[in-house]
């Protein structure tokens, strides 16, 4: 069958039969249909519709679906400077995705500030978030954003919870 | 010699000579800016100067393109030409008919904030004035709605003022996330 949760059962099985645990067949789902939320506010959300576009093709991981619903989603991608004044904003998006969500910040502004070190903007989106994958770069390339799409398939996989519920627990 | 300036005076634009002629105790200064012609005008006649300016049909400066301020606070030379002002409000327009640019300068003193609206002469100007109160405090008279556009409303100072600090109050890291209505 090719797929990655499959286990053996004890006894022979002639190749019909695949046993295996919930957990993982339901993680292996979820890693296959991680639905973005964009939150691009600035450069970076360039780069991140580069990715979702046919030349990159996110959808090879099964991330086509971008909802601009959070309650439809479950990978909120943080692309973007965040001010004072949207930061109210992405907690609330952040607050209506439903769990298990996780989070990706991308690129030098959501993560750090940047070269933006003044009264308005968010010196890192980490303060008032739980971030499950960072990446470097100003702005990072759609490779970037795809490996830190994988990063969470394997964190996913690996039957790690999102930062999120680790917080809470 | 006499051609030279014969060749000066008619190079003179026309803004200049129609402003000498019709509100010549408004001008406080005169200057050009690669191109662009720049005028100081005193706050009180700022807005019949701003009138004219748009409704006068040789020069119908009908297109308000920005306003904005400056804080001199740390610029001496400037502080000292217009009477220790700390702020300069600027229009800048422009004329379809003329196909030229023009800059109004308002020095406007910290101790009164407040200058007519230009709103009724250009409904552009509601967020143009609200963008310069937001940064600069400066208080536009008559203006239909006041507040703030860029920063949070519960925002405190004004921040392209020059003795805000760069890095802010702490405004980035203190956040009360109930207190904002999103
Ligand atoms: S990290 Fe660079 S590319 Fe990304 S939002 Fe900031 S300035 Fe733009």
């Amino acid at each position: 069958m090719g797929l990655d949760f499959v286990g053996r059962g004890v006894g022979e099985t002639d190749g019909n039969i695949i046993t295996t645990s919930i957990e993982k067949v339901v993680n292996w789902g979820r890693k296959n249909s991680l639905w973005p939320m964009p939150f691009g506010t600035a450069c970076c959300a360039i780069e991140m519709m580069a990715t979702l576009a046919s030349k990159y093709d996110l959808s090879r991981f099964g991330s086509e679906a971008i909802r601009f619903s959070p309650r439809q989603s479950d990978l909120l991608i943080v692309s973007g400077r965040i001010s004072i004044k949207m930061m109210p904003v992405l907690k609330r998006i952040y607050d209506q995705m439903p769990d298990p969500k996780w989070v990706i910040s991308m690129g030098a502004c959501a993560s750090c500030g940047g070269v933006f070190d003044t009264y308005t903007l968010i010196q890192g989106v980490d303060q008032f978030l739980p971030v499950d994958v960072y990446i470097p770069g100003c702005p990072p390339r759609p490779e970037d954003l795809i490996d830190a799409v994988m990063q969470v398939q394997q964190k996913i996989t690996s039957g790690a919870s999102p930062k999120g519920v680790e917080a809470v627990v | 010699m006499n051609e030279e300036k014969e060749v000066e005076e008619q190079s003179k634009p026309l803004v200049l000579e129609k402003l000498e002629e019709h509100h010549a105790d408004a001008l406080l200064a005169q200057d050009e800016m690669r191109g662009t012609v720049v005028v100081v005008v005193r706050k009180e006649q700022a807005y019949a100067v701003l009138e004219y300016l748009k409704t006068d049909a040789e020069l119908a400066y009908t297109f308000l393109v920005d306003v904005t301020a400056v804080d001199n606070s740390q610029m001496e030379s400037e502080l000292m030409q217009f009477d220790y002002a700390r702020f300069m409000v600027v229009y800048q327009l422009y004329s379809y008919q003329g196909q030229c640019r023009l800059r109004v300068k308002v020095p406007v003193h910290e101790s009164d904030l407040s200058i007519p609206s230009v709103t009724a002469l250009w409904k552009g100007a509601n967020w143009l004035e609200r963008e310069t109160y937001d940064m600069f405090g400066i208080n536009f008279e008559g203006h239909p709605d006041l507040r703030r556009i860029l920063m949070p409303d519960d925002f405190e100072g004004h921040p392209l003022r020059k003795d805000y600090p760069l890095r802010g109050r702490g405004e980035r890291e203190r956040f009360n996330f109930d207190k904002q209505n999103v």
